[in-house]
C-alpha cells in the first residue's frame, strides 16, 4: 500500500540515514512511502509562534498537498517536523482566526509546474482533514506490533537500547497526544516489539540542547553528555533517537562531549528506523551507517547474540 | 406563646388598626402624618386610624394595646421606622393585648421615605402607598405559632481522631450522652501516628493517649470502634442513625493481649499504621496503646474464614476470645446532633510522577517520616532509609507538593506542612548531626503561637538549608537520589544529591469520605472538605441544621486549631441541647396537597433539603423545622401549591395593586 | 413643561438590598421618590408573574435587589433569581415590553450609596423610555405639575 510520507529537509541533506532506513524498513512491511509533490520545509518551529501566523502557511501547504493527492494520513519520522505539522494541523482545526487567515493566504497560491510551466490556482480551503502521525504511532496503531513481529528476520535479543524521546514528541500533551508525557511507553513498546530490550533511565525526556549547539555549544554539550551518561549507567548499548537534531547533538558532537567530559568513553547513537530496518532484515549497506560519527558497526553484525556469547 | 389565637377571618370582616408615627420631626418633618392617617381612615379594611408623636414610647405602645382591646382589632399596622428596629417592640405590645404577633405589620415610612425624599407632597403620597400595601397584606395575614419540636439530647460523633475525641469529651462533660463511631479498630486518628508535635515537640502519643483513655472510660460515652455509619435520617434534634458493626472476630471483652495469636498467624500483611514500612499479621493490634485494647482479625487478609482454612489463632487463644462466626450487625441509635470529624488523608505521591514517589522507596511522605522518627516505629526511632536501612547523610524536604498548584493538583495551602517540615528537618539534624537537611519551599508559613520562633531555630541553631524554589524532578542515579530544583533568590538551577527525600504532600479529604457525606447529605466544598454555614461567623456548623464540623474534615489545620474547633462544635451542640424544645419561625412555605401535582420542582429548589416527595401520595412534603422560608420554591411552583405563609402570591398581588393603582 | 414621572416597583431582599435602602435612609442620602418597595425574604421569592403583574398594575419599571453572588442568606437564592430574570427578559421582549424596564442589581447591606444612586439612575432611565401604559383602564396619564 502507498502511504504519504513527509521526510523534512534535513533527512534529504544531513541525515539521509533516517530517510533511507525508514524507506527500506517500510518496504519490508509492504508499505511504499510516497512524498507529497513539491513539498517544502515545514518551518522548523517558527510557524508555531503566536504573533506571525503567516509562518503556518508553510506546513499547511504540505498538508493541503497531501489532502489533494487523496491522502488522509501523513507519517513523518523527524520529531521536529512531526510537532510542527501536527500542531499546525490542530490550529487549522481549532482556531477560526488562523483557519481563515491561512486559507486566505493559500487560496491565492499559484503552482507552476517546473516542466510544463503550467499554472494551477484556486485551491480549496484546508480544514485539518489530514491526520499527522509519527512513524512510531503508525506502527503501533495502524500496522500493529503483531504484524511487525511477524516480519522480523533478525533476533535482536539482548540488545539493550535506551529510547530517547527528546522534547518534541510528547509535548505539549494536549496537542500532541501521543502518549502520557510523565510515563510514556510508546518507544519502549516499539523496541520490545522488534526484539530489543528497552532501557529505563531518568534522562529519556531531558533536552539534548537542541539549537543551543549553534549559539551556546557548551550547554548543548553538557545536556547531551548527561543523557548519554545516564543511558550508559543504566546498561544501554546504544541510544535510539527520532530527531536529526538530537542525532547531531549526541552523535556528531560526541567528540566535543568526550573532550569536555573525560569520564565519558562514548556511546553509539542510532535512529529508531535503523534498528527497525535491521530487525526486519534490511542489509547493512542501506542503513546509512556511514553518516555516524560514533562507530556502530559492531551493533549490526549477523547473529550478534551468538557472537557476544562467545 | 400565650397569645390568643385569632381564627382566620374573612378579609371583609377583618378589623385593621393603623398607627402613624411622627417620630418627632424625623417623619413628620417631611411626610404629612396627619394627612396620611386621615386619608386612610376610610380605606377598606381600616377600622381605626391615628397618628402619634412617638409610637415606640411607653404611651405609644400603651395606645396600641388599649386600642386593640377596645376596638377589637384583628391586625395592626405601625407606619414608622424600619422594622429592623422596632418590629419586636410592637409585636410584644400586640401580644400583651392578646393579638398574635404575626398580625403586626410595620410600614417603613422613615428610612425608605421621609429620610430620603425632600418633596413633601410626593413623600406623603408615597407614604400613603406604602401604608396601603401593608393594609392589603394585613387583611390576608394568618395568625401563626412558631413550630416546636423536641430535642434528643444525645450526640453522635463520627471519627475518633483528636477532634472527635475532644468533642466527645466536651459534650459528655456537659452531661449529655455521646456515641463515638470510629471505622478503624482503634481510636487515635492520624495524631497517634505522629512522633513529636510542633511547636513544643511533645510526644504525640503521650499527650493523646490520656484523652483516648478518658473517652474509653467516660460513663457517658459509648465508644464504637470498627463501626461505620450506614445512614442518617430525620432532622435536627431527631436523627435516626444506622451504624454497621464490622466483625472483629475477637471478643474485645475477653482478649487479654497475650499476643499468642499473632505469633502463630502465617499471614504477613503490610502494616498501614506504619505506612507500609513494616509488616503485621492478619490478626493484629494496630499499635500498642490501641483503644480498645484488643486484637482484631483482618478478614481480608486472613487465609479464609468460610470455611476456616487455618484456625491457628483460635487454637492458641487461652481466653477463647476468637470467634470466627461473628457477623456484621446493624445497630440503630437516636441522636439530636451529629459532629462530623472524619479527618484527612495525604495526597497520593502517584499523582506527581516527576517526584518519583511511587518509583523510589526512599522518596516518602510526611507520615512515613513520622513513623521513621517514632520510637515505636519500624526503625525504633533511628532515622534509616527504607531501601537499605542506611542512615541518610543528606535529606531533601520538599514543601507544597500537590498544594498551592492551580494547574494540576490542589490550589489551596495545606497549612501544616511548613511547620512539620521544619520539625522534621530539626529532628533529623538532632539525630544525625553530620547530616545535611535541605528544604525546598515557596513560602514559609508559620503563623501560630511560637511557630515562627520554632522555624527560626531550625535555620539558626540546626542549620537547615532553606532554598526558595520548586523541585522539577527527582530521580535515582546509582545509590543517590538527585533532586532538581531552582533557587529563585539567586536565579540559579540547583541539583542536590540526597539519600532520602521527604515530600510534604497536600492534605486532602479522607479516603472514601464522600460516600459517607452523601449519606449524611451535608454540603462540602469543591475539594471535598465540609462546608461551614458561614466562613467567618459560623465556622463549626453545617448549613444543614444539626450537623457540626470539627477538625481536618473541614479543611487543613493543625492540632491546636483542630482541638479548638472541636470544643467550639461541642459548645454549639450544647447550645442546641440547652433548649427545652426547638422553636422555628413559622413563616415557612407549606404544601397545599390539593393543588400539588407532585412534579418535584420545589424539591430541587431547596438549599436546606427541607422538601421531599411523598411517592405514595404523590405530593411534596415540607419539614417545617428545616424550611427557612426563603420562598424560592414558592416562586418555582407551577401550581401555586407552595405559598409562603404571610407572603402568599395573593398577598403580593394585593400589595402591588395597592401600591401602583390610583 | 410637563414631565412624565415614572412609577418604579422595587422588590428588595430583606437581608441585603432592603437593608441597603435603610442604610441610605439613615445616612440621609436623597433620591427621586418614584419607587415603592416590597420587601421579600429572598429575591428568589419573586416569580416572573409578580413582575408582569406589577407592569400591568401601572409600574413603568421593575427593580429587583438581591445579595451579591456567594452572599445569599439562603445560600443560592440569588443565582435562581439571576437565571429567572435572564430568561424572563427574553420573554418580556416577546411580549413587547422593553427588557430594559426590568433591572436586577446586587446591592449589599453596606451599599446604601449604591442603592440611592441606582434608584436615581433607574428612574431617569425609565423616564427616558417613557410610560408603559399597560393598565386596562383609561390610558390618559396625569402628568405631575409642580405644586
Amino acid at each position: 500500500m502507498k502511504l504519504h510520507y513527509y521526510p523534512g529537509c534535513t533527512l534529504k541533506e544531513k541525515t539521509t540515514a533516517l530517510d533511507l532506513s525508514t524507506r527500506e524498513a517500510m518496504k519490508r512491511l509492504d508499505i511504499e512511502l510516497v512524498e507529497p509533490a513539491d513539498w517544502t520545509c515545514c518551518g522548523a518551529e517558527y510557524p508555531l509562534t503566536e504573533e506571525k501566523i503567516v509562518g503556518l502557511a508553510a506546513p499547511i501547504r504540505v498538508l493541503r498537498q497531501v489532502h489533494q493527492e487523496g491522502g488522509d494520513v501523513v507519517v513523518t519520522t523527524c520529531s521536529f517536523c512531526y510537532a510542527v505539522l501536527k500542531r499546525a494541523n490542530k490550529a487549522m482545526q481549532d482556531d477560526p482566526l488562523k483557519h481563515k487567515r491561512i486559507n486566505a493566504y493559500l487560496r491565492d497560491d499559484i503552482k507552476i509546474d517546473p516542466l510544463t510551466k503550467e499554472r494551477t490556482t484556486g485551491f480549496e480551503d484546508y480544514n485539518g482533514e489530514v491526520k499527522v502521525l509519527h512513524l512510531l504511532e503508525y506502527l503501533r496503531d495502524a500496522v500493529g506490533y503483531p504484524k511487525v513481529k511477524s516480519r522480523l528476520k533478525r533476533d535482536l535479543k539482548g540488545l539493550s537500547i535506551a529510547p530517547y524521546y527528546g522534547c518534541r514528541l510528547l509535548r505539549p500533551h494536549e496537542e500532541m497526544g501521543v502518549d502520557e508525557p510523565d510515563e510514556p511507553r510508546i518507544f519502549e513498546e516499539f523496541l520490545g516489539a522488534i526484539g530489543c530490550t528497552a532501557v529505563d533511565y531518568p534522562f529519556k525526556q531531558e533536552c539534548c540542547g537542541s539549537y543551543l549547539s549553534v549559539s551556546l555549544p557548551a550547554a548543548a554539550t553538557e545536556a547531551s553528555y548527561r543523557i548519554l551518561r545516564s543511558a550508559r549507567m543504566n546498561g544501554a548499548r546504544a541510544v535510539a533517537v527520532t530527531c536529526p537534531l538530537c542525532f547531531y547533538n549526541m552523535d556528531h558532537r560526541q567528540d566535543a562531549i568526550k573532550e569536555a567530559f573525560l569520564d565519558f568513553p562514548g556511546l553509539p547513537v542510532l535512529f529508531f528506523s535503523q534498528v527497525l530496518a535491521w530487525a526486519l532484515g534490511v542489509d547493512k549497506e542501506v542503513l546509512g551507517l556511514a553518516e555516524h560519527t560514533v562507530p556502530v558497526d559492531d551493533l549490526f553484525i549477523e547473529n550478534r547474540a551468538a557472537e557476544e556469547r562467545t | 406563646m400565650t397569645a390568643k389565637k385569632t381564627d382566620k377571618k374573612d378579609k371583609k370582616d377583618k378589623r385593621i388598626g393603623l398607627f402613624v408615627c411622627h417620630c418627632g420631626v424625623n417623619i413628620a418633618g417631611v411626610v404629612d402624618v396627619e394627612k396620611v392617617a386621615e386619608t386612610m381612615k376610610d380605606y377598606p379594611g381600616v377600622s381605626f386610624s391615628a397618628n402619634y408623636v412617638y409610637m415606640c414610647s411607653d404611651p405609644g405602645q400603651q395606645m396600641i394595646i388599649d386600642t386593640i382591646k377596645e376596638k377589637h382589632l384583628d391586625g395592626i399596622i405601625v407606619a414608622a421606622c424600619s422594622p429592623t428596629l422596632h418590629e419586636k417592640t410592637f409585636q410584644e405590645a400586640a401580644r400583651l393585648a392578646g393579638l398574635n404577633p404575626y398580625q403586626i405589620e410595620i410600614a417603613n415610612i422613615r428610612e425608605q421615605d421621609s429620610w430620603v425624599h425632600t418633596d413633601k407632597a410626593k413623600a406623603t403620597k408615597k407614604a400613603v402607598k406604602i401604608v396601603k400595601s401593608h393594609v392589603a397584606k394585613a387583611l390576608q395575614n394568618e395568625s401563626l405559632e412558631p413550630v416546636k419540636v423536641d430535642v434528643n439530647r444525645r450526640a453522635l460523633i463520627i471519627g475518633g481522631g483528636v477532634s472527635g475525641l475532644q468533642a466527645a469529651l466536651d459534650i459528655a462533660d456537659h452531661g449529655y450522652e455521646v456515641i463515638l463511631v470510629e471505622k478503624n479498630p482503634s481510636i487515635g486518628g492520624k495524631m497517634i501516628q505522629l512522633s513529636e508535635t510542633f511547636p513544643t515537640l511533645d510526644c504525640s502519643q503521650c499527650i493523646l493517649t490520656p484523652k483516648m483513655v478518658e473517652v474509653s472510660r467516660h460513663p457517658r460515652i459509648k465508644l464504637l470502634t470498627y463501626h461505620e455509619v450506614d445512614s442518617v435520617s430525620g432532622f435536627v434534634g431527631n436523627f435516626k442513625v444506622k451504624i454497621r458493626k464490622k466483625p472483629r472476630y475477637v471478643d474485645e471483652t475477653l482478649c487479654n493481649l497475650c499476643g499468642e495469636c499473632e505469633k502463630v498467624c502465617p499471614q504477613v500483611v503490610s502494616d498501614e499504621f506504619n505506612m507500609g514500612l513494616a509488616f503485621r499479621k492478619a490478626i493484629y493490634m494496630p499499635f500498642p496503646q490501641a483503644i480498645p485494647g484488643t486484637y482484631t482479625l483482618d478478614a481480608e487478609h486472613c487465609l479464609g474464614l468460610t470455611p476456616v482454612r487455618c484456625g491457628k489463632c483460635k487454637d492458641v487463644c487461652d481466653k477463647k476470645a476468637i470467634d470466627y462466626d461473628m457477623k456484621e450487625t446493624i445497630i440503630e441509635e437516636e441522636v439530636g446532633a451529629v459532629v462530623v470529624a472524619t479527618g484527612y488523608d495525604l495526597y497520593t505521591m502517584q499523582a506527581i510522577g516527576e517526584y518519583g514517589g511511587e518509583k523510589y522507596e526512599d522518596v516518602i511522605n510526611g507520615l512515613e517520616f513520622e513513623r521513621i522518627l517514632s520510637a515505636s516505629g519500624p526503625t525504633g526511632g533511628v532515622i534509616r532509609r527504607p531501601s537499605d536501612g542506611q542512615v541518610p547523610k543528606s535529606i531533601v524536604f520538599v514543601q507544597c507538593t500537590g498544594s498551592r498548584d492551580t494547574e494540576k493538583h490542589n490550589p489551596y495551602c495545606s497549612k501544616i506542612c511548613c511547620m512539620y517540615t521544619a520539625k522534621h528537618a530539626m529532628m533529623y539534624r538532632h539525630r544525625v548531626p553530620d547530616g545535611q537537611a535541605t528544604v525546598f519551599y515557596i513560602d514559609v508559613r508559620t503563623g501560630g503561637k511560637a511557630f515562627d520562633e520554632f522555624y527560626q531555630r531550625t535555620i539558626e541553631e540546626d542549620r537547615v538549608l532553606y532554598i526558595r524554589g520548586k523541585v522539577s524532578k527527582i530521580f535515582k542515579e546509582g545509590d543517590k537520589l538527585i533532586v532538581w530544583g531552582v533557587d529563585t533568590l539567586t536565579g540559579k538551577k540547583v541539583e542536590v544529591e540526597a539519600d532520602m527525600v521527604v515530600l510534604a504532600m497536600a492534605m486532602v479529604k479522607a479516603d472514601g469520605v464522600m460516600d459517607l457525606l452523601k449519606k449524611l447529605k451535608i454540603a462540602t466544598d469543591i475539594h471535598g472538605f465540609l462546608a461551614e454555614a458561614h466562613p467567618k461567623l459560623r465556622p463549626v456548623e453545617s448549613l444543614n441544621a444539626g450537623f457540626y464540623l470539627a477538625g481536618c474534615a473541614h479543611g487543613p489545620k493543625d492540632i491546636p486549631e483542630a482541638v479548638a474547633q472541636a470544643s467550639a462544635a461541642a459548645a454549639k451542640v450544647g447550645d442546641l441541647f440547652a433548649q427545652k424544645e426547638l422553636s422555628h419561625d413559622p413563616t415557612i412555605v407549606p404544601v397545599n396537597d390539593e393543588l400539588c401535582s407532585g412534579c418535584g420542582i420545589c424539591i430541587s429548589m431547596c438549599p436546606y433539603s427541607a422538601r421531599s416527595l411523598d411517592l405514595e401520595r404523590g405530593v411534596a412534603v415540607v419539614n417545617e423545622i428545616l424550611c427557612e422560608g426563603c420562598g424560592a420554591c414558592a416562586a418555582a411552583c407551577p401550581c401555586g401549591a407552595a405559598q409562603q405563609r404571610n407572603q402568599t402570591d395573593s398577598q403580593i398581588y394585593s400589595m402591588l395593586t395597592a401600591m401602583l393603582g390610583e | 413643561m410637563t414631565m412624565f414621572e415614572p412609577q418604579i416597583m422595587c422588590f428588595l431582599c430583606k437581608w441585603c438590598t432592603s437593608a441597603a435602602a435603610d442604610a441610605a435612609g439613615t445616612s440621609r442620602m436623597h433620591y427621586a421618590p418614584n419607587n415603592v418597595n416590597l420587601r421579600v425574604m429572598c429575591s428568589s421569592r419573586i416569580d416572573p408573574q409578580h413582575i408582569l403583574y406589577a407592569f400591568k398594575e401601572g409600574a413603568d419599571g421593575v427593580f429587583i435587589g438581591g445579595c451579591h453572588p456567594g452572599d445569599c442568606h439562603y445560600v443560592e437564592g440569588n443565582y435562581k433569581t439571576l437565571r429567572r430574570v435572564t430568561l424572563f427578559k427574553k420573554i418580556l421582549q416577546d411580549l413587547g415590553i422593553d427588557p430594559k424596564r426590568l433591572r436586577l442589581e446586587w446591592i449589599s447591606a453596606a451599599e446604601g450609596k449604591k442603592y440611592a444612586e441606582t434608584m436615581d439612575e433607574f428612574a431617569s432611565q425609565i423616564q427616558a423610555l417613557g410610560p408603559l401604559q399597560l393598565k386596562e383602564k383609561a390610558l390618559a396619564r396625569e402628568v405631575v405639575k409642580d405644586e
